[in-house]
Parts: structure tokens; sequence; C-alpha cells
């Protein structure tokens, strides 16, 4: 590491430390703390100052919605992830019982010419992955450990975005709400956001708003109880959200 | 003792654990204890409530959905979260354009917005706040007004010397200097 390069970054540590360089000098910089400890020293001895400037600001409460929201998206993913864990072990063991079977066959195979043996072992492995599978599709659904809870395919309206795909996983308990996922939505301008709404009685109710990364995907919570209401559809609005859609729906989901 | 009791009784770093593990519980626990500071943080650089909320749980999903990421080794648990939330809220800030519609009155906003003091915490919140904010505002002005603008604002050091007049060198000299003196003046608060 030259001299030279060292006091070029040297300089750069506040403002890396308040986040005020640009992508492309952040990524010089880290490169030059890997291999500089002068800066990596000094980069420790400045963090408290800057991890000390949040506590400067004076506590505003957050509205219940956020909690709210934010929990009914993580206690759906948890839910699915208990349900995929499940399905897992499941996997496993139906991977083991059909081994343990084909070994016992093999055992009753040994006086067989070995092509045939296999071509029977083969057999009976197929017919043990189609009767598994669909066994296994069925104990999912069972027990996704959320009994009543089942997921609905949206509906896109391909003329304005032909790559979008969603589904919608309900709550076991509709009261609970349900959590959207979105594939394939056009990334929006800075000053438009999708918004969430579920629809009861013919009013369209604002559930919350979401932007997708750049492949496209998104998810987003609908809190309120879906009991009555028969669907729940998406928007683009400006940022911040709209009291009311102001387009017909890109995507929606009957319930 | 019961298990809720217990669970609450964890300290942050314990509660994450249980967060990695997946544990929707732990997580309402980490948002009860770190979802007002958060908010906090992403109003008082947004200037608006719902870009807030927005911000807020964007980076609150951002962990849950990335707790493996977690290191203890890397600091608290509090200051991991704001982190998380201060950058969520500089893209916010560079991408949105909200820069011209905040901040024209930062301390008249929060005065309508401010938490009442309910609770012993948020009492201990505001003091430790008033205290880091008199440590900020012992700077020399030019100081204080760099680290704010870039902190707070979301400015690059290039937008901050072009608003401000001066060469980059000098902004970027005034954030370090400032830096060092805010860390030995705090030195004497409450880490």
């Amino acid at each position: 590491m030259s001299v030279e390069r060292h006091h070029a970054q040297e300089e750069n540590v506040g403002a890396y430390l308040l986040s005020a360089l640009t992508e492309i000098e952040t990524r010089a910089f880290e490169k030059h703390l890997e291999e500089c400890p002068v800066c990596q020293d000094e980069l420790d001895r400045l963090r408290p100052a800057v991890d000390a400037l949040p506590r400067s600001v004076d506590p505003v409460s957050p509205p219940a919605s956020l909690k709210t929201s934010l929990m009914a998206t993580v206690n759906a993913d948890a839910r699915e992830a208990r349900g995929e864990a499940r399905s897992e072990a499941r996997r496993h063991g139906m991977a083991r019982r059909l081994r343990e079977r084909i070994s016992r066959l093999s055992g009753g195979l040994t006086d067989m010419r070995p092509g045939v043996a296999w071509m029977a072992a083969s057999i009976v492995l197929l017919a043990g992955m189609v009767g598994g599978a669909t066994g296994l599709y069925a104990i999912s659904e069972l027990t996704s450990g959320d009994k009543g809870a089942r997921t609905v395919t949206a509906s896109v309206d391909k003329t304005r975005v032909p790559q979008a795909s969603g589904s919608f996983a309900v709550a076991g308990n509709s009261a609970q709400g349900g959590v959207l996922r979105v594939h394939g939505l056009p990334t929006l301008e800075n000053d438009s956001v999708y918004q969430v709404w579920l629809r009861r009685d013919g009013e369209a109710i604002s559930q919350s708003l979401f932007s997708v990364g750049e492949d496209g995907d998104g998810a987003a919570a609908v809190a309120d109880d879906l009991k009555s209401a028969d669907a729940v559809m998406v928007t683009r609005e400006r940022a911040g959200g709209a009291k009311a859609p102001s387009e017909k729906p890109v995507l929606n989901v009957r319930l | 003792m019961s298990r809720e009791t217990d669970i609450q009784n964890l300290a942050d770093e314990e509660v994450m654990h249980l967060v990695q593990e997946g544990n929707p519980r732990a997580f309402e626990l980490l948002y009860d204890r770190h979802g007002g500071p958060a908010f906090s943080l992403a109003y008082r650089m947004v200037g608006d409530r719902v870009t807030a909320e927005d911000i807020s749980q964007e980076a609150f999903l951002s962990i849950w959905r990335s707790r493996a990421r977690y290191q203890a080794d890397r600091g608290s648990v509090r200051t991991w979260v704001l982190g998380i939330v201060h950058h969520r809220a500089i893209d916010a800030l560079r991408h949105n354009l909200v820069h011209e519609k905040r901040r024209s009155s930062a301390e008249g906003i929060e005065e309508r917005f401010e938490a009442r003091e309910t609770t012993p915490g948020e009492a201990a919140r505001r003091e430790e706040a008033r205290s880091v904010r008199a440590a900020l505002e012992d700077l020399p002005d030019e100081q204080t007004r760099v680290i704010e603008l870039a902190y707070f604002g979301g400015f690059s050091h290039s937008q901050i010397a072009d608003m401000l007049e001066m060469p980059i060198g000098t902004v970027k000299g005034r954030m370090r200097l400032g830096l060092d003196k805010l860390r030995r003046s705090l030195a004497g608060v409450a880490a």
C-alpha cells in the first residue's frame, strides 16, 4: 500500500462513517480498509460518535398499525417455514422408507439377473415416489400447522404487467389476514408505490404499501380481518399511497 | 416464572439468538424494544410519518429475513438495528426526492409528534437525547452542520460542499474533526 493512497483515503474515514461517500468511493474505501490497519483503527476510534447520533433524536411513537402489519408478515413467514420443515422431515422419512423397501427387495432379488433386478427395484422406487408425492401434498395441506390456511393465486392484468404473478397466503384464522407475494412486477418510478387494498362490501380499504426489488419480487401484509371481504387488490399509486384506488387493479386475488 | 416472563427478561443478544432460530415472539419483543427508536430515527430523517413507517417496516422485515447475518461481536443489537434503519432512510432520501418536502422545520414537526413521557423508558430516552444533542451542539457550528447534513439529511460530501460552498476536502475534514470531538465529549455521557 502506498503512502499516497493511504493519505488519499485517510480523509474519508469520517465521511464513510456518516454514509456520505458515493457508492464507488465506499467500495474503494472498504477495499483500502482491508489492507490498512491505521484507517481501521481510526474507524473504530470514531465509530462510537456515529453510533451515538441516533440517540440524539427525541422519541416519536410509531403507529400501532406498523407492528400489526409487521407481525402479520412475520407470523406468516414463520408458519410457512414450519410447514416447509415438516414437509422436509416428511421427505426425509419417505426417502428412508424407500431405501429400506429397496434394501428388503434387493434381498429377494439376489436370484435374479442384475438387469432384471435393477428394473424391478426401479419400478418399486417409481411407485413409491408417485405414492409418496401424493401423500406429501396431502400431508403438507393437512399439517401446515395452521388448519384452514390456504394459498390463492392472483389474476394479473397481462396488458399492463405482463411478467407478473402472485399469490395470497390466507392465515388459518382469517381474522389474522394474510400475506401477498408477487413476482415479476415492474419496478416503479421513485414517486410511485404499489398499494394493497382489501375489498369489502364494494369498498376498497388500504392495507399496505410496497415496492419490488430489481427481480420484481415483493411481499405485503393484509392485516385486516378477511371476513366478508371478497378480494385483495394491488394498484399503482403515488408515493405515500392514495385514499382510494386511482386505477383498475394490476393484480387481483378473489377470496 | 412463566415462559413469557422469562423471554421478557432476556438481554437483547439472547433475544436475538431466539430470533435467529425463527421465533416470532422473540422478534416481537425485539420490535417492542427497538421499534420506537427506529421509527424516531427514520422520522427525524425523512420528516413524514408514512415514509418513516415504510422505512421502519422494510428495515424490520429485512432484519427478520436476514436474521442469520447478525453477529453479536460486531456491536449491540440497538446499533445494528438503527444502522439498518439509517441505511434504508438514506436510500429513501437519495431515491425518493423527499429532501424538498422535509426538514424545513424539523423541530416543529418533532414538537407536533413527540411521544408523551408515559413510561420511565421514554423519559430516559428523552433525557439521553438531550445529552447527546447537547454534545453535538457544543461542536463548532460548521462541524455540527456537516455531520447533521450527512447523517440525518442523507447528503453526500459533494452535495454538502455545493450547499455550503466549500471545498470537498474541507467538508471531509470537518466531518472527521467533529466526530473526534463528539467522541471525546460523549466519553462523559453514558454510552
